[in-house]
């Protein structure tokens, strides 16, 4: 793909990415004046309560200090950023995995405590005295002050608290809606929704933080006064001491609930513009000007290395693909002048072939790694061409579950013995006996493995577990769900709409690559049926994929004799149109 | 602006179920199944049974332990009921004391409750029926019947929670299909075949919505439990629920709930679409997918538009409730009644100027005068009224309407044109008795097997009759 593609792509999404900091740095005075309406509350002068918070808010004090906090989130927000734009590639182990994420992850967690701690900074200083400075006076002397420093405490934990959960093992994720409303309802809502569920969310870590503090907060502030070069004040020292203070934990569960707001409110800013249709072309305009930013969909679907981008142009396909009136899709459909080649169907249908074919290529190479699948290849293969594949699957279950518990089948298997006879007389004739020098050498790397294997870590850090591939591809998919949807309402469109034909040629190719990823998930599902049980992504998949081959299969029912290869996949379609 | 006072009685038409009906023989009409839920309902094996029926009681059990057994087998409310029964205020006057202090602090607790949080009250099934789609929902045989959008698949939900599924009759197969029955689906109030796919039924019932897929195994004669269930986000029963076009969204409505829920069942993901105003009650998709209609328990109902950013636009009926609505084939017309007047409405989404139409340029229009009248050919018989449920066939030609307090259907033809829709009076159809009236109609959708409207109606007397009508 071409680098001003990318270059493009990433411009419009730096844009993006700038306004939702932009955002970020808007909500923290929001969030600012709903935690002094919170700690100053006056039940019984609320003029005073309400004017004097908003004075707060808007005097001097508040605008310098805030400028470290601001700072922070506009880090935070750039780091951010890099999670949504990163290039998403498989890591077959933890090692890998580590080597190729940890900076990246390391600086994000950096992010996380320093809005944290910075949040937790700022907002101590509108509280009561005895929680504002960090040294205080106690006995004629200056001491550290425990409260203080268990909300800076708290500070950093609420932000490790939230990228322990939301990012230490994922990557940044973007829920395209499927019922977009307009900006301002969505941002109303989300409002809503996290101010109603941060303080629930955020008792249990308050409660944590609490614990740890009372077990290793004595060992921090001695580590502390030996730092600064203070004494210790004597203020919770002990359980009772922390518990029984109701308004030091009522500030440490109200910054806890700031914070991880906070947190994820930037998440969803970046979510909801990121995944804002970006405007495409099916062709681009020969008269435009260099200067205009014109991404074609061909081209954005080619685009990688950003998975957003390629998101982003499969969504605005689909939704292209299935609108009533579509002016896209009537482009699609045209011939080119001069020429009258159908170039823009061309491109279009070659990509996203090539994408799905790819896709169905690399999910069926990864299930080839897994046992499972492995010792069943041959029985799948049965199932493959059989219409009553879940029964079959029901029956490979029982086997998995008879070897298991060893088990063993009454009656064997019947085998196809001419064959057997000829294979293995084929592989006696070939058959390599080693030496002793090679059978020692086996031994000896068997055992070497065996030993490697023992040390605590080391399949841990240095081993692919079982299945990673295609869980990994199933979880990145959302490109081809789009796709395969796309193209089964353009083709079914084409019916009334392409008044040139410009796509019936491409049917069977279209058909025959649906059809085939449909029979590998299916082989998926029987084969590891956890995956239809448990992942969201591989229902997902598997449902768009069934239900555009259905589209098709249904829209073209009585020209599947000529559109399908085989007389084997004429069957199969057939009863998948009348059984599923 | 038609009326019901022209009406024909209808030719007589084949129907495989109906009585001396031959004249206008159709031979697919053969193929239908032949299907009364009232045998079927008289059948014991249908009935729903628990375990503790299948055990002799006994008689020798201590009350604390029979209380405590029923807390185990029937829940806290059950137990506190053992424990204020007969036999136990016989055996222990203690005990049932207890429980009638325990029961009236419930009591009043929960009065309370109501009285601050009046949107909490449990959702009878009287409630429920007066919103719903089906002609006396409580006692009616038949509560709701769904056709496959593709093929020759029809659900038909009984009063039992039972929803049976019957198929096209071929030498080898009569016609009846599997019986989905589960604990978790009572009270059914809707239900939809799944578009482009070819065995999955969504249920909507008290619990939620009940999702089956019938593949070929289910002829094997196992027990069968729903695929997955999903829950209302507050428990609530579902009122009504619909597919969009292509299957991949379920938008419901709940008569407990202000929000319409849009469902993306395969990613497990819900978007509810709040707005200010009273709890939804009846849903329906157009055809194309632009836009949903969405009746709530009160005057207002809102058509919300679907593509790019969605929106809404409120309307407020003069009185009552839309008790039913209706899409043209193509989605260029909206027909609704509501329970406050026999008057049919139309409202239209046709853009009649270039510049694109706001809400104000759409303006509901009366179409159709649905005031009670004598039939012509017997005065004692009355047709009209307020309006039960509204159907339009797939070809545009006829629209059904049924009412709530008389049983006779009203027929009317139907001529859509590009900006504007006429509708003159047709026919009446009526039940082999005149005490039987019709509990829900539909029509059978068009599709690669099926070219022509035929009308399904599921009457009171359980008898499901099949109309093809030209």
């Amino acid at each position: 793909m071409s680098n001003a593609t990318i270059t493009t792509c990433k411009l419009l999404l730096f844009g993006r990415c700038v306004r939702a900091v932009l955002l970020s740095v808007g909500v923290q005075f929001l969030l600012l004046t709903v935690f002094l309406l919170l700690v100053n509350f006056q039940l019984l002068h609320p003029l005073d309560w309400v004017m004097g918070s908003l004075r707060l808010v808007c005097s001097f004090y508040t605008w310098f200090a805030c400028i470290p906090l601001l700072g922070a989130v506009v880090f935070y927000g750039m780091t951010l950023s890099h999670q949504h734009l990163a290039e998403r590639r498989y890591c077959p182990t933890r090692y890998r995995w580590l080597l190729q994420n940890g900076p990246r992850k390391l600086l994000f967690l950096f992010a996380h405590l320093v809005v944290g701690y910075l949040t937790a900074w700022l907002y101590t200083g509108y509280l009561h005295t005895d929680y504002r400075h960090f040294v205080h006076k106690c006995y004629g002397q200056d001491c550290l002050n425990s409260y203080h420093i268990f909300l800076l405490g708290m500070g950093l934990s609420a932000g490790c608290y939230y990228f322990a959960t939301e990012y230490m093992h994922e990557e940044a994720s973007i829920d395209f809606d499927f019922a977009e409303q307009s900006r301002p309802e969505k941002l109303r809502e989300l409002l809503y929704g996290t101010l109603l569920k941060a303080p629930i969310s955020s008792v249990m870590p308050t409660l944590c933080y609490t614990f740890i503090f009372w077990l290793f907060g004595a060992f921090l502030k001695y580590r502390l006064s030996v730092l600064v070069n203070v004494d210790t004040d004597d203020r919770l020292l002990g359980i009772l001491d922390v518990i029984t203070n109701g308004r030091l934990l009522f500030y440490g569960w109200l910054l806890s609930a700031q914070i991880v707001s906070n947190m994820h409110l930037m998440r969803c800013f970046y979510a909801t513009l990121l995944s804002e249709k970006l405007p495409m072309v099916v062709a681009r305009n020969r008269v435009s000007l260099g200067s205009e930013q014109e991404v074609t969909v061909v081209a954005g679907l080619g685009v990688l290395n950003v998975y957003v981008v390629q998101c982003l142009a499969a969504n605005f396909l689909y939704e292209e693909a299935r609108r009533k009136n579509s002016s896209v899709r009537a482009e699609i459909f045209q011939l080119t002048e001069p020429g009258n080649r159908p170039a823009n169907w061309r491109a279009l249908c070659d990509q996203c072939v090539s994408i799905v074919g790819s896709f169905t290529e690399e999910l069926s190479d990864s299930m080839r790694q897994i046992s499972l699948m492995k010792g069943n290849e041959q029985n799948f293969a049965s199932i493959h061409s059989d219409s009553s594949a879940a029964l079959l699957a029901e029956k490979l279950l029982l086997r998995q579950y008879n070897q298991m518990h060893g088990i063993r089948p009454v009656v064997s298997l019947p085998r196809d013995v001419p064959n057997q006879e000829w294979d293995t007389k084929a592989m006696d004739s070939i058959r390599h006996v080693p030496n002793w020098c090679e059978r020692t050498s086996m031994k000896l790397e068997k055992l070497l493995q065996q030993l490697l294997r023992r040390i605590p870590g080391i399949v841990y850090f240095f081993s692919e577990p079982e299945g990673a591939k295609t869980e990994f591809l199933l979880e990145n998919a959302l490109p081809v769900i789009w796709l395969t949807q796309a193209l089964a309402h353009i083709c079914v469109a084409s019916i009334n709409e392409d008044s040139y034909g410009v796509v019936q040629d491409d049917l069977p190719g279209i058909i025959k690559a649906l059809h085939r990823l449909k029979c590998e998930l299916d082989r998926l599902s029987n084969g590891m049926p956890n995956f239809r049980t448990t992942s969201n992504s591989f229902n997902h998949l598997r449902y768009a994929v069934r239900r555009s081959l259905y589209n098709i299969c249904t829209s073209f029912y009585k020209y599947l004799g000529e559109l399908s290869s085989s007389g084997e996949e004429l069957r199969q379609l057939q009863a998948f149109v009348y059984q599923g | 602006m038609a009326s019901l006072s022209n009406l024909k009685q209808i030719p007589t038409l084949s129907s495989p179920t109906g009585v001396g009906h031959r004249q206008n023989y159709i031979p697919e009409l053969e193929q239908y199944p032949t299907i009364n839920l009232k045998n079927e309902l008289l059948n014991p094996s249908a009935h729903r049974f628990s375990v503790g029926h299948s055990f002799i009681p006994v008689e020798s059990e201590s009350v604390p332990k029979r209380i405590s057994r029923t807390f185990f087998d029937g829940g806290f409310w059950e137990s506190l009921a053992e424990a204020r029964s007969e036999k136990t205020r016989e055996q222990a006057p203690l005990i049932s004391k207890t429980a009638d202090y325990i029961a009236h602090l419930l009591d009043l607790y929960s009065r309370f409750k109501l009285k601050v949080f009046p949107h909490t009250q449990q959702l009878s099934a009287e409630r429920i029926a007066q919103y719903a789609e089906t002609r006396d929902w409580v006692n009616s045989s038949v509560r709701y019947i769904a056709w496959h959008v593709h093929l020759f698949k029809l659900a038909v939900a009984g009063v039992d929670d039972v929803v049976r599924v019957y198929s096209k009759i071929t030498d080898n197969n009569a016609g009846m299909g599997p019986v989905l029955k589960s604990p978790t689906q009572t009270q059914i109030t809707c239900m939809a075949w799944r578009p482009l796919c070819a065995f999955e039924l969504v249920v909507g019932c008290r619990q939620g919505l009940c999702f089956w897929i019938i593949d070929n195994n289910l002829h094997l004669g196992r027990t069968i439990n729903p695929s997955h269930t999903l829950k209302h986000p507050d428990n609530l029963p579902i009122s009504s629920l619909q597919w969009n076009k292509d299957g991949t969204l379920l938008a419901t409505a709940s008569i407990g709930d202000r929000a319409i829920l849009i469902w993306h069942p395969d990613s497990k993901r819900l978007k509810p679409l709040k707005r200010l105003g009273p709890p939804g009650s009846l849903l329906s998709w157009s055809p194309c997918n632009e836009w949903i209609f969405a009746a709530t328990v009160d005057r207002v109902f809102r058509v919300w538009k679907c593509h790019d950013r969605w929106t809404s636009d409120r309307w407020v009926c003069d009185g009552g409730n839309v008790q039913a609505a209706c899409w043209s084939p193509y989605g260029r017309f909206l027909l609704f009644a509501s329970t406050a007047e026999p008057i049919l409405y139309r409202l239209q989404f046709v853009q009649l100027l270039l510049q694109s139409s706001k809400s104000d340029d759409k303006e509901v229009l009366p179409v159709a005068d649905l005031n009670a009248c004598t039939l012509d050919s017997s005065k004692h018989t009355l047709i009209g009224g307020t309006v039960q449920q509204l159907v339009w066939d797939p070809q545009g030609k006829y629209l059904v309407i049924t009412f709530k307090s008389t049983n006779s259907i009203a027929i009317f033809r139907t001529y859509i044109q590009k900006y504007d829709l006429q509708i003159s009076g047709g026919y009446y159809l009526n039940g082999q008795t005149t005490a039987e009236y019709p509990s829900f109609v539909c029509f059978q959708p068009l599709n690669k097997d099926n070219d022509r409207s035929v009308l399904t109606i599921g009457w009171s007397s359980g008898r499901i009759q099949f109309y093809a009508l030209h």
